[in-house]
């Protein structure tokens, strides 16, 4: 049903292996294929240690596979580059630029004027809800707000790809729950193909239009793929999604 | 947007009555103490001569600064002689941190330049500075030129190393968000590299300048008629012990006065750099 033309990405039997200072290998990743629709929220749900962060830097082309390919558009994925766009885990904000200097930077590598570059960066400091807060630096913001910059400056870069890692998994519980609220606000009002990772069930099936169970421990292999056809917003307490949880919870090696 | 409120941290600051515990346990009462502490001993020790005649008394170092101030020693007068030394650490500091910073940030961005200057560097970089006195004074006789080139040679070293260091510290992933965000070679270097290791390539400037200070002393001890150094040796060589410890006073002050130069210009340059409250 599916063809190669409307898969905004398509991974074909990704592996990828690290080789070790003591010359071991790693297999971190075993044949894993996949593919994203445009504008589909799909999110790669995992424990730790199974090759989920690697499998999105693939794609993101921080890292090349040891076999199989990546294909964005169509076109095979050779490098990084600004049609798709990256949120670190670790927010990854230059310290030595304010709010605004952090949007702006991906049109100003672009070489967007000056003027302009500050409309778009305010646009998106807008739309994630920090304005009032455009000159401030970095270490005056909490984890949240953090990240809030973090996808702000990924948006502004205007990419047809999304593709974040585990963003909220350094913040506490409740801003954690507020920023996946914030997270569909964002994605509803300004559609994007997005591939999220995470290791939380919640923040996948309140978020995902699909989710990717990986299993657990070296090397990542996919297990299953679940629709999610609950209607947005979506309700933590509502029956279809504890029903959801629980089969997810059932079938996969996730401890919740 | 109000969304933003739950995540912004209040500050709020305690204020606790005031009694004389919380006098007692206050900073700035307690630093007070320790400097009239350190002065009634400094009399003490000086005025029952436990050291000879060889320590001055605080009021006798004053006196003396106040009577260099009136008449000239060795035709130069106190701030002459201030500025004669902090002459030689101007020029020497300027070559060897323009020499060694580049060179520096070069060393950690490219590999090929690492391979050749390293080996060369880490056979200099042990030796003291002052170790270079006397070849400098060969080489360069007993003038200028060779106070100047030891004071770059003790300045070179600590510029390096922080240019370096503060460029293979950075953290890989800041690399990646200007990769992807369509950033080149160029862009990570501008937009990553320098902004990253300005704080450290600082830190380097500091040391250097305390280094300079050392260097300079030495380089005046050996030969000079000038500078603080020169005053030091004077009061030496005349037994004047006021003389010593008032040269020794002047320097730390003036040390400290160019150090809080150089930290105030960090802060108007790195305005991102969190302040950290020394204790």
């Amino acid at each position: 049903m599916k063809t190669e033309t409307n898969c905004k990405i398509l991974c074909t039997h990704i592996s990828k292996e690290f080789i070790q200072k003591s010359s071991q290998r790693v297999n971190v990743i075993d044949d894993i294929s996949l593919d994203v629709r445009s504008n589909e929220f799909v999110v790669i749900l995992g424990p730790g240690q199974s090759g989920k962060s690697t499998l999105l830097r693939i794609i993101a082309g921080l890292e090349t596979p040891t076999s199989g390919r990546v294909a964005l558009d169509g076109k095979d994925v050779s490098g990084p580059g600004s049609d798709r766009g990256l949120v670190f885990q670790s927010y990854m904000l230059f310290p030595w630029k304010t709010v605004t200097g952090n949007v702006e930077l991906g049109p100003k590598l672009r070489g967007v004027g000056k003027k302009e570059r500050r409309e778009i960066a305010q646009h998106y400091i807008d739309l994630v809800g920090l304005n009032g807060f455009e000159k401030h630096y970095p270490h005056q913001l909490s984890g949240g707000m953090k990240q809030r910059v973090g996808i702000a400056r990924a948006y502004a870069n205007n990419p047809t790809v999304m593709l974040l890692d585990e963003p909220f998994g350094q913040l506490d519980a409740q801003t954690r729950y507020f920023m996946e609220k914030e997270t569909a606000r964002i994605w509803e009002t300004d559609k994007r193909t997005v591939l999220f990772v995470t290791n939380n069930i919640d923040e996948a099936i309140y978020l995902g239009d699909r989710i990717v169970t990986l299993k657990g421990k070296l090397p990542g292999r996919m297990h299953e793929v679940y629709d999610v056809k609950l209607p947005r917003p979506r309700e933590h307490t509502d029956m279809k999604f504890l029903e959801l949880r629980q089969q997810i919870t059932d079938a996969s090696e996730l401890v919740l | 947007m109000n969304s933003i409120a739950n995540e912004v941290q209040a500050q709020i600051k305690e204020r606790s009555p005031l009694s004389i515990w919380r006098i007692l346990k206050n900073r700035w009462f307690l630093h007070a103490v320790s400097t009239i502490a350190f002065f009634i001993i400094w009399e003490y020790v000086a005025r029952n001569r436990f050291l000879g005649s060889a320590l001055a008394r605080p009021y006798e170092v004053l006196l003396q600064l106040a009577d260099m101030m009136v008449n000239p020693i060795a035709g130069k007068g106190l701030l002459g002689h201030i500025w004669a030394s902090s002459q030689r650490i101007l020029i020497g500091f300027a070559i060897g941190a323009v020499l060694a910073t580049p060179l520096g940030l070069f060393m950690a961005l490219n590999r090929y330049v690492n391979a050749i200057v390293k080996p060369v560097f880490d056979l200099i970089k042990p030796m003291p500075p002052i170790a270079w006195v006397s070849i400098a004074i060969l080489w360069f006789g007993i003038g200028e030129p060779s106070k100047i080139f030891i004071i770059v040679v003790g300045t070179f070293v600590p510029c390096l190393l922080n240019a370096y260091n503060g460029v293979r510290l950075i953290e890989p992933q800041l690399y990646d968000v200007v990769r992807m965000l369509g950033g080149n070679r160029r862009d990570e270097i501008l937009h990553v590299c320098f902004p990253a290791a300005f704080p450290a390539i600082f830190a380097g400037l500091q040391i250097s300048l305390s280094c300079a200070w050392t260097c300079v002393l030495a380089a005046e001890l050996v030969s000079a008629r000038s500078g603080l150094g020169f005053i030091i040796l004077l009061g030496m060589t005349q037994s004047k012990p006021a003389l010593i410890v008032g040269g020794m006073v002047v320097i730390a002050m003036v040390a400290w006065l160019t150090t809080l130069l150089v930290t105030g210009l960090e802060k108007v340059l790195c305005p991102w750099k969190r302040e950290i409250q020394t204790a």
